[in-house]
């Protein structure tokens, strides 16, 4: 038997040692990535530390008074403002979501799913400032009208809430249909064998199953919420006061991000204004991350144990009560413990918003009635048979899902057909002139362009090769976990985090200045914590039986992942980065500290010059400029072409992957 | 790697081995000869450590954190474990056939010239060639000769699994080993590719895990049955069907077992 030489000693020699080399160089590459991310942390904390030390923690976070003019640095109004937006724009996003989402999972057809799918995340894929330059044309406007006396301005905690909620939407939908879809098919069919109708199966078996994370996906939503910059803080008025009444939904507030993002521009580098910003760039990173671990811990838990029906009542405390007969007398009394608790909280909140717009009397005969008419609505079920419940039901959640396609027809309609008319080819191609008001956007076209072209030369290969690294090559070990820990970490970590990071690091220390390049690191930094983490997630969903055919050939290590497991998984690593690289596209807040200038008479003659970008381009046109609508309008459009096109190709992709590829 | 000639020649000499995944002892004492042009065939029930035999053979349990072996294991008289074996190079002499068909997410040629690419061939009309050769091998050149650039996972399952073999071949192994090559599949395909590995046996050894006996017994030339970690009896496939000189190995044949 002859066999071909390459297949005797030396070939496969040189084989082994290129790949330690490849383990040794990937490596040293995530390192490199991780070191990146580090960085963060250290110069958010250390330029924090002034104010820290200064006015002292306590002060900082329980001051009632935010007054950068006189130096008065109290972060309550500041803190209480994000508190509250997040919690109303919950109120929005939480029902209308996981109802979307039973929706989508339990109702629709495959056909009906595969369409609403997409159009949800049409949702994530339309950038903040969008949503800001949305709100202060169509939602602030429309509010004023509706509540003249209760809004001077329109720009309120009701207006910010309104526009988070819907931005919250997308994290919400996804995640809880995620949960609904993964409840095994078997629960479902063993309760429709019992002769249970689909609603009763929904509401009994898949919903409490999926309890956990659904639970997980309304943390996430509000992890999501309290980190937005550009939408909020053009429509809240950033004014730092504490509502009075608290529930006073037509006041004025500010938050974190809004702070941040509006008084960095007026700031000496060094003093205690800069400083206090940075302190509550801290607090909100500190926010966001318990945020996040409760909402992991959730899921960790839900993964390892079975899904109980239970619910949220498990675990220890549980127990606690179960021994003390509470829970047992509970329980039997359910439906009515429900009803009477849920009637008075109905009770409380229209009493309380009701207030603000009416006297006490019609707040209390509204309440009144909508307390009965809850009542009804709930106890029809006995009425009427399973079948009509089922179709009052599934009836009630087809019309949460078309609101919510209806605001998304809203938002894109408005914008594009305002928009497209301005798209002649003197805009796209022309300069700006006057101010703004007339001319072009071509600069801000260009500068978008080399902002992405130049992220996706630094953030693609470190971020793939950090992936391949932790997916393939490192052990379970210490290490390993602690830097996927740092990289979860600053995956939820709000863009306008990364704007500070950037301004401090890269434009004051490394004295990069206002630059092209301090840009691409910023937006760099900012997306590798997502590219590294969906190629980690990407080369997960590559069977093991391919690796092992692979070796079995004797290939190796490094031959097997780059032949085998790379390109099997490249459909999932290319959708995620195009995603997270869109999503940079469309970001303000990272890049106004760090690169973007409102105006620049020519192009970027080197990578240390600043650039125009679109994102920023229509922040400063819809808040310094009046009477640069039709730009505004324009640019907006071509921001949301640009990033709805880079979804495009990215669903695209992932299309084209989940069809050739069934494992 | 010298070509010694004969046909009873042992190629894989596996001697008293004993093996455990982290602190569970998986083989006790295992040992085995595999012959040159021959099936040998593992047989015993679910958990026995037949499949952890078979993957020791080619040091597929390196993969498996925790797994340690002691004992005997040879190729060729040279010991497969020793630190100064390529397992690399081992593993393309000796080669794989895995329960599920795992062809690779690529096109029926490209999954062919996988393995000899890796080896360093480039030039496409050799390539062609294996293609040719190995999928005749397996017997499914004339199923597929029209479509190898379409993707592989378009394939039935019984043509996956052939797909799997053709690909093994395409490294030219001495060896291949089957972990229950047809228990994924139905009877028909099961049959063509009971009668593929007796086409093998004339070019290349093979040994084979397998669930069902009659399989052993159909195409087998030597037989081992293991129970609990343990070669209970290992010997001439008729010889141990039809006279077992243990009582678990006749227990075992003829169902009365467990």
């Amino acid at each position: 038997m002859t066999r071909p030489a390459c297949l005797n000693g030396s070939a496969s020699r040189t084989g082994t040692d290129g790949d330690s080399l490849m383990g040794g160089l990937l490596t040293v590459v995530a390192g490199t990535a991780v070191l990146a991310i580090l960085l963060i942390l250290v110069f958010i904390g250390g330029n924090a530390l002034d104010a820290l030390v200064d006015i002292g923690p306590l002060e900082f976070v329980f001051g009632t008074e935010w007054d950068p003019a006189d130096g008065v640095y109290g972060a309550l109004p500041v803190i209480t403002g994000t508190v509250l937006v997040t919690a109303g724009a919950m109120a929005i996003a939480l029902p209308l979501g996981i109802g979307c989402a039973i929706f989508i999972s339990e109702v629709a057809s495959p056909r009906q799913r595969n369409l609403l799918k997409p159009v949800c995340e049409v949702f994530a894929g339309i950038p903040s400032v969008v949503y800001g330059f949305f709100g202060l044309l169509v939602l602030v406007p429309f509010l004023r009208e509706t509540f003249p006396d209760q809004l001077l301005y329109g720009s309120s905690w009701l207006a910010g809430s309104i526009l988070l909620g819907i931005m919250a939407l997308p994290t919400v939908i996804s995640v809880s249909e995620d949960a609904i879809h993964a409840v095994p098919s078997s629960y479902r069919e063993a309760s429709l064998a019992m002769g249970a109708s689909r609603w009763e199966t929904t509401v009994r078996v898949v919903v409490p199953a999926a309890l956990s994370g659904i639970s997980a996906a309304a943390i996430l939503g509000v992890g999501r919420a309290i980190g937005e910059t550009m939408a909020v803080m053009m429509v809240t008025g950033n004014s730092p006061m504490i509502p009075e009444p608290l529930w006073n939904i037509f006041s004025l507030v500010t938050t974190i991000t809004g702070t941040i993002a509006s008084e960095m521009p007026e700031i000496v580098v060094g003093d205690l204004h800069y400083s206090s910003l940075f302190l509550l760039a801290l607090v909100l990173m500190g926010m966001v991350l318990s945020v996040n671990l409760v909402a992991r811990t959730i899921v960790r838990r839900a993964g390892c144990t079975a899904p109980r029906t239970h619910g949220a009542l498990s675990g220890p405390l549980f127990r606690r009560l179960e021994g003390m007969g509470m829970v047992r007398a509970l329980s039997e009394h359910r439906g009515t413990v429900c009803r009477v608790v849920g009637s008075a909280l109905l009770f409380t909140a229209v009493m309380m918003f009701g207030s603000l717009v009416t006297g006490p009397v019609v707040s209390a005969f509204a309440g009144s009635v909508l307390v009965l008419v809850a009542n009804a609505y709930s106890s029809l079920g006995r009425g009427l048979g399973s079948n009509r419940v089922q179709s009052l039901a599934h009836g009630s959640l087809a019309l949460v899902m078309g609101l919510v396609i209806l605001m998304l027809v809203v938002i894109l309609g408005h914008i594009l057909v305002n928009g497209l008319p301005a798209l002649s080819s003197g805009f796209l191609t022309g300069d700006v002139a006057d101010g703004g008001r007339s001319g072009g956007i071509f600069p801000a076209i260009v500068g978008t362009l080399q902002l992405i072209a130049g992220t996706v030369v630094i953030a693609l290969p470190l971020g793939i090769a950090s992936g391949v690294y932790l997916a393939e090559y490192s052990g379970d070990n210490t290490a390993t976990r602690t830097i996927r820990e740092a990289i979860d970490i600053l995956n939820g970590t709000p863009s306008i985090v990364f704007g500070l990071f950037g301004f401090s690091f890269l434009v004051v220390t490394a004295d990069l200045g206002y630059s092209m390049v301090a840009g691409w690191i910023t937006l760099s930094v900012m997306v590798l914590p997502v590219v590294i983490r969906t190629t980690e997630e990407a080369l997960g969903t590559v069977p093991r039986e391919l690796r092992e055919a692979s070796r079995a050939m004797g290939a190796t290590k490094w031959q097997t992942t780059y032949r085998v497991v790379l390109p099997a998984a490249m459909g999932g690593v290319m959708t995620g980065s195009i995603l997270a690289l869109g999503r940079a596209a469309g970001e303000t807040a990272p890049i106004m500290f760090t690169a973007a200038v409102a105006f620049s008479t020519h192009m970027a003659d080197s990578i240390m010059d600043p650039v125009m970008a679109l994102p920023y381009h229509l922040y400063y046109l819809a808040t310094e400029v009046p009477g640069s609508t039709e730009m505004q309008y324009g640019t907006a459009c071509v921001l949301l072409l640009i990033v709805l096109s880079m979804f495009l190709v990215a669903s695209a992709i992932r299309y084209r992957t989940n069809k050739k590829i069934r494992w | 790697m010298e070509n010694t000639s004969g046909s009873n020649d042992v190629v894989v000499d596996v001697r008293n081995v004993n093996l455990w995944y982290g602190d569970k002892q998986a083989l006790f004492d295992v040992s085995m000869p595999v012959r040159r042009n021959s099936i040998t065939a593992l047989i015993g029930p679910s958990g026995c450590g037949k499949s952890t035999l078979l993957r020791s053979m080619n040091r597929m349990n390196d993969l498996v954190d925790g797994c340690r072996v002691e004992g005997t294991m040879e190729f060729h008289g040279r010991d497969i474990r020793s630190p100064d074996v390529d397992v690399n190079e081992l593993r393309t002499r000796i080669g794989m056939i895995f329960q599920k068909p795992n062809p690779f997410p690529m096109s029926i040629r490209d999954n062919i010239t996988y393995g000899p690419r890796i080896h360093g061939v480039t030039d496409r009309r050799e390539l062609d060639a294996i293609v040719e050769s190995c999928l005749r091998k397996a017997a499914l050149y004339d199923e597929v000769r029209d479509r190898l650039g379409e993707s592989a996972l378009g394939l039935s399952g019984g043509q996956q699994q052939r797909l799997c073999i053709a690909r093994a071949l395409s490294v030219n192994p001495e060896v291949i080993l089957m972990d229950e090559p047809t228990s994924a599949l139905d009877p028909i395909a099961t049959s063509r590719i009971e009668d593929l590995a007796l086409d093998l046996r004339r070019e290349y050894t093979v040994a084979i895990v397998t669930h069902n006996m009659q399989q052993a017994s159909r195409i087998s030339d030597y037989t081992g049955f293991m129970y609990m970690g343990r070669m209970v009896e290992f010997g001439q496939t008729e010889e141990l069907f039809n006279n077992p000189s243990e009582e678990m190995t006749e227990r075992y044949l003829t169902g009365r077992f467990g």
